[in-house]
């Protein structure tokens, strides 16, 4: 973890994470292969996690779910995972630990300044914890977790610098 | 109101003013009346009103960027701040723009339309420069570099406007469950409490101190957000409001920190609390310096402590002068007339009580005829009630022609009007959207009334508070108006004006005039006079201009109907709305895991959609593009050269059905294809043209992973999701973006083998065990690669698919072990070149989405057993399979020192007759052009008519001056047509 800043009521860290992306049905076959692998039923609902010691579980769309690793976990354990998974033939696991960028926001004055970069209403009783969205954070699409105290925004690896440099000026101003 | 001093200048002469105070409030109070010239007529133009109507007093901020068209009633001054007046040369006093009011009788409303008709090159050459030059106000910003940054909101309510009524709402709010925002576009709350003697008290309290503890209680409230200096500018569908604040009111600029926030506001109901504008009254010369709105007057008094002038004339339709009439005399001031047009006896007693009083020059029934006065009134003409001519001496006459809901954003939000005879005005009757207005702006005059409409509008959110409030108001509580828009002229001189329009130079006469000309319907007669079309959008004056339509077409002022407010309801500076997109984050920016390693190699970068992707490599500061590109793409053919291919799309495809998938989204056939194998593939759009192409690899029958041009990764993948969504839902087939899991890198020459070889020494690239088009994955480190033999160049070549992480280290281990070979770092343009020396396409380049696979010689590409593909259908279309369609063929110049340049028409005839009278048959246009190293002669790809059947023949290639450039037509593939050197 590389802590980007501290300043005003927020917090920004950078952080190392692994990523499974799942397309399926979301059967039973599906949650059986998944939850041999991380111990985690699916959640049913759009845009909702669940989570363990080990791997956030969310539902991005009614036929998409990612694996986040919490902590670091080996290289080869994710890929033995995605090509376990890949097993069932009605599924496909794609691994993108390395194509993600993550970013931790906390502190109080976090979603205030979440709104400097994006439209999304970040208040409670709209986007509570253990819920996700796909949304445009300083014109990118980021997909963003809110975690019981903080966020972790993810977007593609090739907007890394441009999304850290964005965050890093809006605390600023 | 403070009293401490502040030192700023105004046409290079130093003034003070008082903290707080507005550019304009400290002017009037150094007695400075003359602010500007006017737009058209270069007239002399003072200070009209107290805030953000403003449409006279528009000045230059020099230390701002040279910030133009500032509205002085608005810009609050600061400690060494610099003011110009605009539309002036060489002074303000005098100025030779003025002879434009000599020439004013053919000024008149059309003018430009009906003059500057022809000679038609006069256009460019003569009008346009000349009205560019004498137009506009302020002078453009230089150097303009702004920080402004957009904050947005989500709320359940929005009140717009923190005066009476609008804090009347927040109170309702103020601890609930409710998220408020309160927006106020000063930097004090209290609107008329603070602007007018109007209340005496609120719940026997002084109203400033009902104030105080108001704000304390709003704010102390941890539901309601508020921002001060922040006008709502936009009223958008649906429940989406903006609004812009400045940060730096009251301070000089500071680039370190945002000057401007625009606030993006989505909310659940909005109040609208935004008040009223006053409007005038149109006479003669109602537009010199000394001419100023009464409320905007007692303003100036009671919110800035300044007198602008101690002895005016007030002049009035309505009962609201009461307020201006007992605020001046509580100062001890004594005005030197009160003319109201109302009949005495209709008139309040508190003000006849007044009036009387203080022995008051008092002119019932009567009206102003005109003002005298060349840089600002001097005189001004009573027509009495018996018809008779009084001039009095003054400097400053107050006028008041009733009030204007403050509708603008109300009928930004599309809610409908409705004309209110009593009050003549228009104002709310339909809603729209999630809209409520409260006082003055829904029509609502009464004070006592305002508290039942608070009340009854708010009935519908739960668990408010009750309020408890009771006024005790200073003077009439009943507005009282009688009709006036217009007074009637005495001077009957061409150079008369009584104008409707101050900013935009619009007089009676103009629209007497536009209506005799047929322009009898309102939204046609503002685009003919221009009528309320400056910045100001005519705020206190587009109603007058309505009123007197009304009766020139003898109509009712209801069925002229109102112009449509647009936002912004003030301008907006373009700073605002760009926010942080600006200079280095103009567009978001795509970075491979190498980018770093290619700026420490000098690489030129080209803009691939959002990517930054090496264009070539500068070997020294003086090497040329043309250079870098020929010495990497003849080094390619030598050695080997390295691409950064990481931008291409990669989609994963997996599922029972895939091979059914991919089958229908190609025009390839994969059905016998090997697994571990890849295939170079077209995919068509329905029109059968070419839309994407790439190699399709095929793991097993149910998983591929194909390749897409970089500027397609997404259109191809949301294709496929359609596809697989809409029409196939049958299908067991999902797909993922993979593109940036893997950085890829491009090897190719005819030593990469070699190369190969020795960076994965332990993976046998011979041709039996690496055949081209063939794939495997290797474990790498830690990681899994994988590695496809491929070409784009036309050389023995790999790809290597490695995670970003790896990526680096493995880039440098190529050069590490090909020093021998001088391995070469190629971009972009030396892969276009590379690739155009073999005749390959580029999707988008070659193709502009005309062109099918036939037209470019794939019919191998097209798997005739197929059943069906994407495009199948219309690739027997008729018009599709004719002969003479544009095809691609290659060209080389018969002299070969000549160059061919991309774009130009090829054609049959060598010479062009000029000047070119007949058309010339156009048989296509170059697509790629390059000059070849390693044939030493310029190669290029042309789509012409019916290419098949002119290869061999001779055609002519246009060039930039006219002249032509004989080519040879040929089979586009110029460098080893048996595919020799990648097969090796």
């Amino acid at each position: 973890m590389t802590t980007l800043t501290y300043k005003d009521g927020v917090e920004i860290n950078q952080v190392t994470r692994q990523q499974i992306t799942l397309r399926g049905k979301g059967d039973g076959a599906f949650a059986f292969a998944v939850n041999k692998e991380v111990s985690l039923l699916p959640p049913s609902d759009n845009l909702r996690m669940v989570d363990n010691d080990r791997f956030i579980f969310a539902k991005q769309s009614f036929d998409q779910w990612v694996l986040i690793a919490k902590n670091r976990e080996d290289d080869q354990e994710i890929l033995r995972m995605v090509s376990e998974i890949n097993k069932n033939e009605a599924m496909l696991a794609s691994n993108y630990s390395e194509g993600q960028s993550y970013f931790e926001i906390s502190g109080e004055d976090k979603d205030h300044y979440l709104n400097k970069l994006s439209h999304f209403d970040f208040r409670d009783k709209n986007f509570p914890a253990s819920t996700m969205v796909q949304t445009l954070v300083a014109r990118i699409d980021c997909c963003i977790y809110k975690l019981e105290d903080k966020y972790l925004i993810t977007c593609g690896k090739s907007y890394e610098d441009y999304l850290r440099d964005r965050l890093l000026d809006s605390v600023n101003l | 109101m403070s009293e401490n001093k502040i030192y700023f200048k105004f046409d290079g002469k130093k003034y003070a003013g008082n903290e707080g105070d507005t550019i304009a409030a400290a002017l009037l109070r150094n007695n400075v009346k003359l602010i500007g010239r006017s737009f058209k007529y270069h007239r002399p133009r003072g200070i009209y009103t107290c805030g953000i109507e403003e449409p006279n007093a528009l000045v230059q901020i020099i230390n701002e960027h040279n910030e133009p068209n500032v509205r002085a009633t608005v810009k609050k001054i600061y400690e060494g701040m610099v003011v110009k007046s605009q539309n002036r040369w060489p002074s303000l006093k005098t100025d030779l723009g003025s002879i434009n009011n000599i020439l004013s009788p053919i000024f008149s409303a059309g003018f430009y339309y009906k003059t500057f008709m022809g000679p038609k090159g006069f256009w460019k050459n003569v009008y346009e420069p000349l009205i560019r030059r004498t137009a506009g106000l302020g002078k453009p910003p230089k150097e303009f570099k702004s920080k402004s940054i957009h904050q947005h909101h989500n709320v359940d309510v929005i009140i717009v406007g923190g005066g009476l009524s609008g804090l009347l709402a927040a109170r309702k709010f103020a601890g609930t469950n409710y998220d408020v925002l309160l927006v106020e576009r000063e930097d004090t709350f209290g609107g008329i409490l603070k602007n007018a003697d109007k209340i005496k008290s609120i719940n026997d309290q002084p109203a400033d101190e009902w104030l105080e503890k108001t704000e304390r209680l709003i704010r102390n409230s941890n539901n309601i957000k508020i921002l001060k200096n922040t006008l709502v500018t936009t009223y958008n569908f649906s429940d989406h409001l903006i609004a812009l604040e400045d940060k730096n009111v009251g301070k000089p600029q500071d680039n370190e920190k945002p000057e401007l926030v625009l606030h993006k506001i989505r909310t659940k109901h909005t109040i609208l609390a935004n008040g009223h504008i006053e409007r005038f009254i149109t006479f003669r010369n109602n537009d010199l310096p000394g001419v100023m709105l009464a409320a905007s007057f007692e303003k100036y008094l009671n919110r800035y402590g300044v007198v602008p002038d101690e002895s005016p004339v007030i002049f009035t339709n309505n009962s609201s002068t009461f307020s201006l009439l007992k605020s001046l005399t509580d100062l001890g001031h004594k005005p030197k007339a009160y003319v109201d047009i109302r009949d005495q006896k209709n008139i309040e007693k508190q003000t006849l009580e007044l009036l009387e009083k203080f022995n008051i020059p008092f002119y019932p029934k009567s009206e102003i005829e005109g003002c005298e006065g060349k840089k600002e009134v001097k005189k001004v003409s009573i027509r009495t009630k018996k018809n008779q001519i009084t001039k009095i001496k003054t400097s400053m006459l107050c006028v008041s022609g009733g009030f204007n809901p403050d509708i603008h954003l109300f009928t930004q939000s599309k809610g409908l009007l409705k004309w209110d005879k009593d009050y003549l005005t228009f104002k709310p009757d339909r809603i729209f959207q999630k809209t409520i207005t409260l006082g003055s702006v829904s029509g609502n005059f009464s004070y006592e009334k305002l508290l039942v409409e608070v009340e009854k509008k708010l009935s519908e959110f739960e668990g408010l508070n009750e309020l408890e409030v009771k006024f005790e108001i200073n003077g009439p509580e009943k507005f009282q108006i009688k009709e006036l828009w217009e007074t009637k002229h005495e001077k009957k001189s061409l150079w008369s004006k009584s104008f409707i329009d101050l900013q935009n130079d619009v007089t009676t006469k103009d629209l007497r005039q536009a209506v005799n000309e047929g322009f009898n319907r309102i939204e046609h007669l503002k685009r003919f006079t221009t009528n309320s079309m400056g910045t100001d959008q005519g705020k206190i004056s587009s109603i007058n201009a309505l009123g007197i339509v009304s009766k020139i077409l003898k109509k009712d002022i209801s069925e002229v109907g109102t112009t449509t407010y647009r936002p912004p309801y003030s301008p907006v500076n373009f700073s605002a709305i760009a926010g942080r997109s600006t200079y280095e984050f103009y567009d978001p920016e795509r970075k491979t895991p190498l980018h770093s390693w290619h700026v420490k190699q000098n690489a030129v970068f080209e803009n691939v959609g959002q990517w930054k992707r090496p264009w070539y490599f500068k070997k020294s500061e003086d090497e040329t593009m043309h250079q870098a590109v020929q010495r990497e793409a003849e080094q390619v053919r030598k050695t080997a050269g390295i691409l950064d291919g990481s931008t291409l799309g990669k989609i994963e495809i997996k599922g029972k059905d895939a091979l059914t998938f991919v089958n229908l989204m190609y025009t390839n056939s994969f059905t016998k294809m090997k697994p571990k194998t890849g295939r170079y593939a077209l995919m068509l759009g329905e029109d059968g043209m070419v839309k994407d192409d790439g190699i399709v690899c095929k793991i097993n029958e149910q998983h591929f992973i194909v390749t897409t041009t970089t500027g397609n990764a997404a259109s191809v993948l949301a294709h496929m999701e359609e596809y697989s969504q809409t029409e196939w839902p049958n299908l067991n087939v999902y797909m993922n973006s993979i593109t940036e899991q893997f950085a890829t890198f491009n090897l190719s020459g005819p030593k990469s083998r070699v190369i190969m070889s020795r960076v994965f020494n332990d993976i046998d690239f011979s041709n039996d065990q690496f055949p081209f088009m063939s794939f495997n994955n290797f474990k790498y480190l830690d990681t899994e690669i994988r590695i496809l033999r491929a070409s784009f160049t036309g050389e023995l070549g790999y790809e290597i698919y490695v995670p970003p992480s790896y990526a680096l280290k493995l880039w440098q281990k190529f050069f590490i072990s090909s020093r021998d070979f001088d391995l070469v770092p190629y971009g972009t343009e030396t892969m276009h070149l590379l690739r155009a020396e073999k005749g390959y396409i580029i999707v988008g380049q070659d193709t502009d989405g005309t062109v099918t696979p036939l037209d470019l010689h794939l019919n191998w590409m097209i798997g005739k057993k197929k059943k069906d593909f994407i495009g199948k259908r219309s690739l027997t279309r008729s018009d599709i399979v004719r002969e003479n369609r544009k095809q691609l063929v290659g060209l080389v110049p018969v002299d070969k020192t000549l160059g061919i340049e991309e774009g130009q028409h090829v054609i049959e005839q060598k010479d062009l007759s000029l000047p070119i009278k007949d058309p010339v048959d156009m048989l296509g246009h170059v697509t790629s052009s390059y000059f070849s190293p390693n044939l030493n002669h310029s190669v290029a790809m042309a789509l012409i008519r019916g290419g098949k059947r002119k290869i061999g023949s001779r055609l002519f290639v246009s060039t930039e001056n006219l002249n032509t450039i004989a080519v040879e037509v040929v089979e586009p593939n110029f460098i080893d047509p048996k595919n020799e050197r990648m097969m090796l």
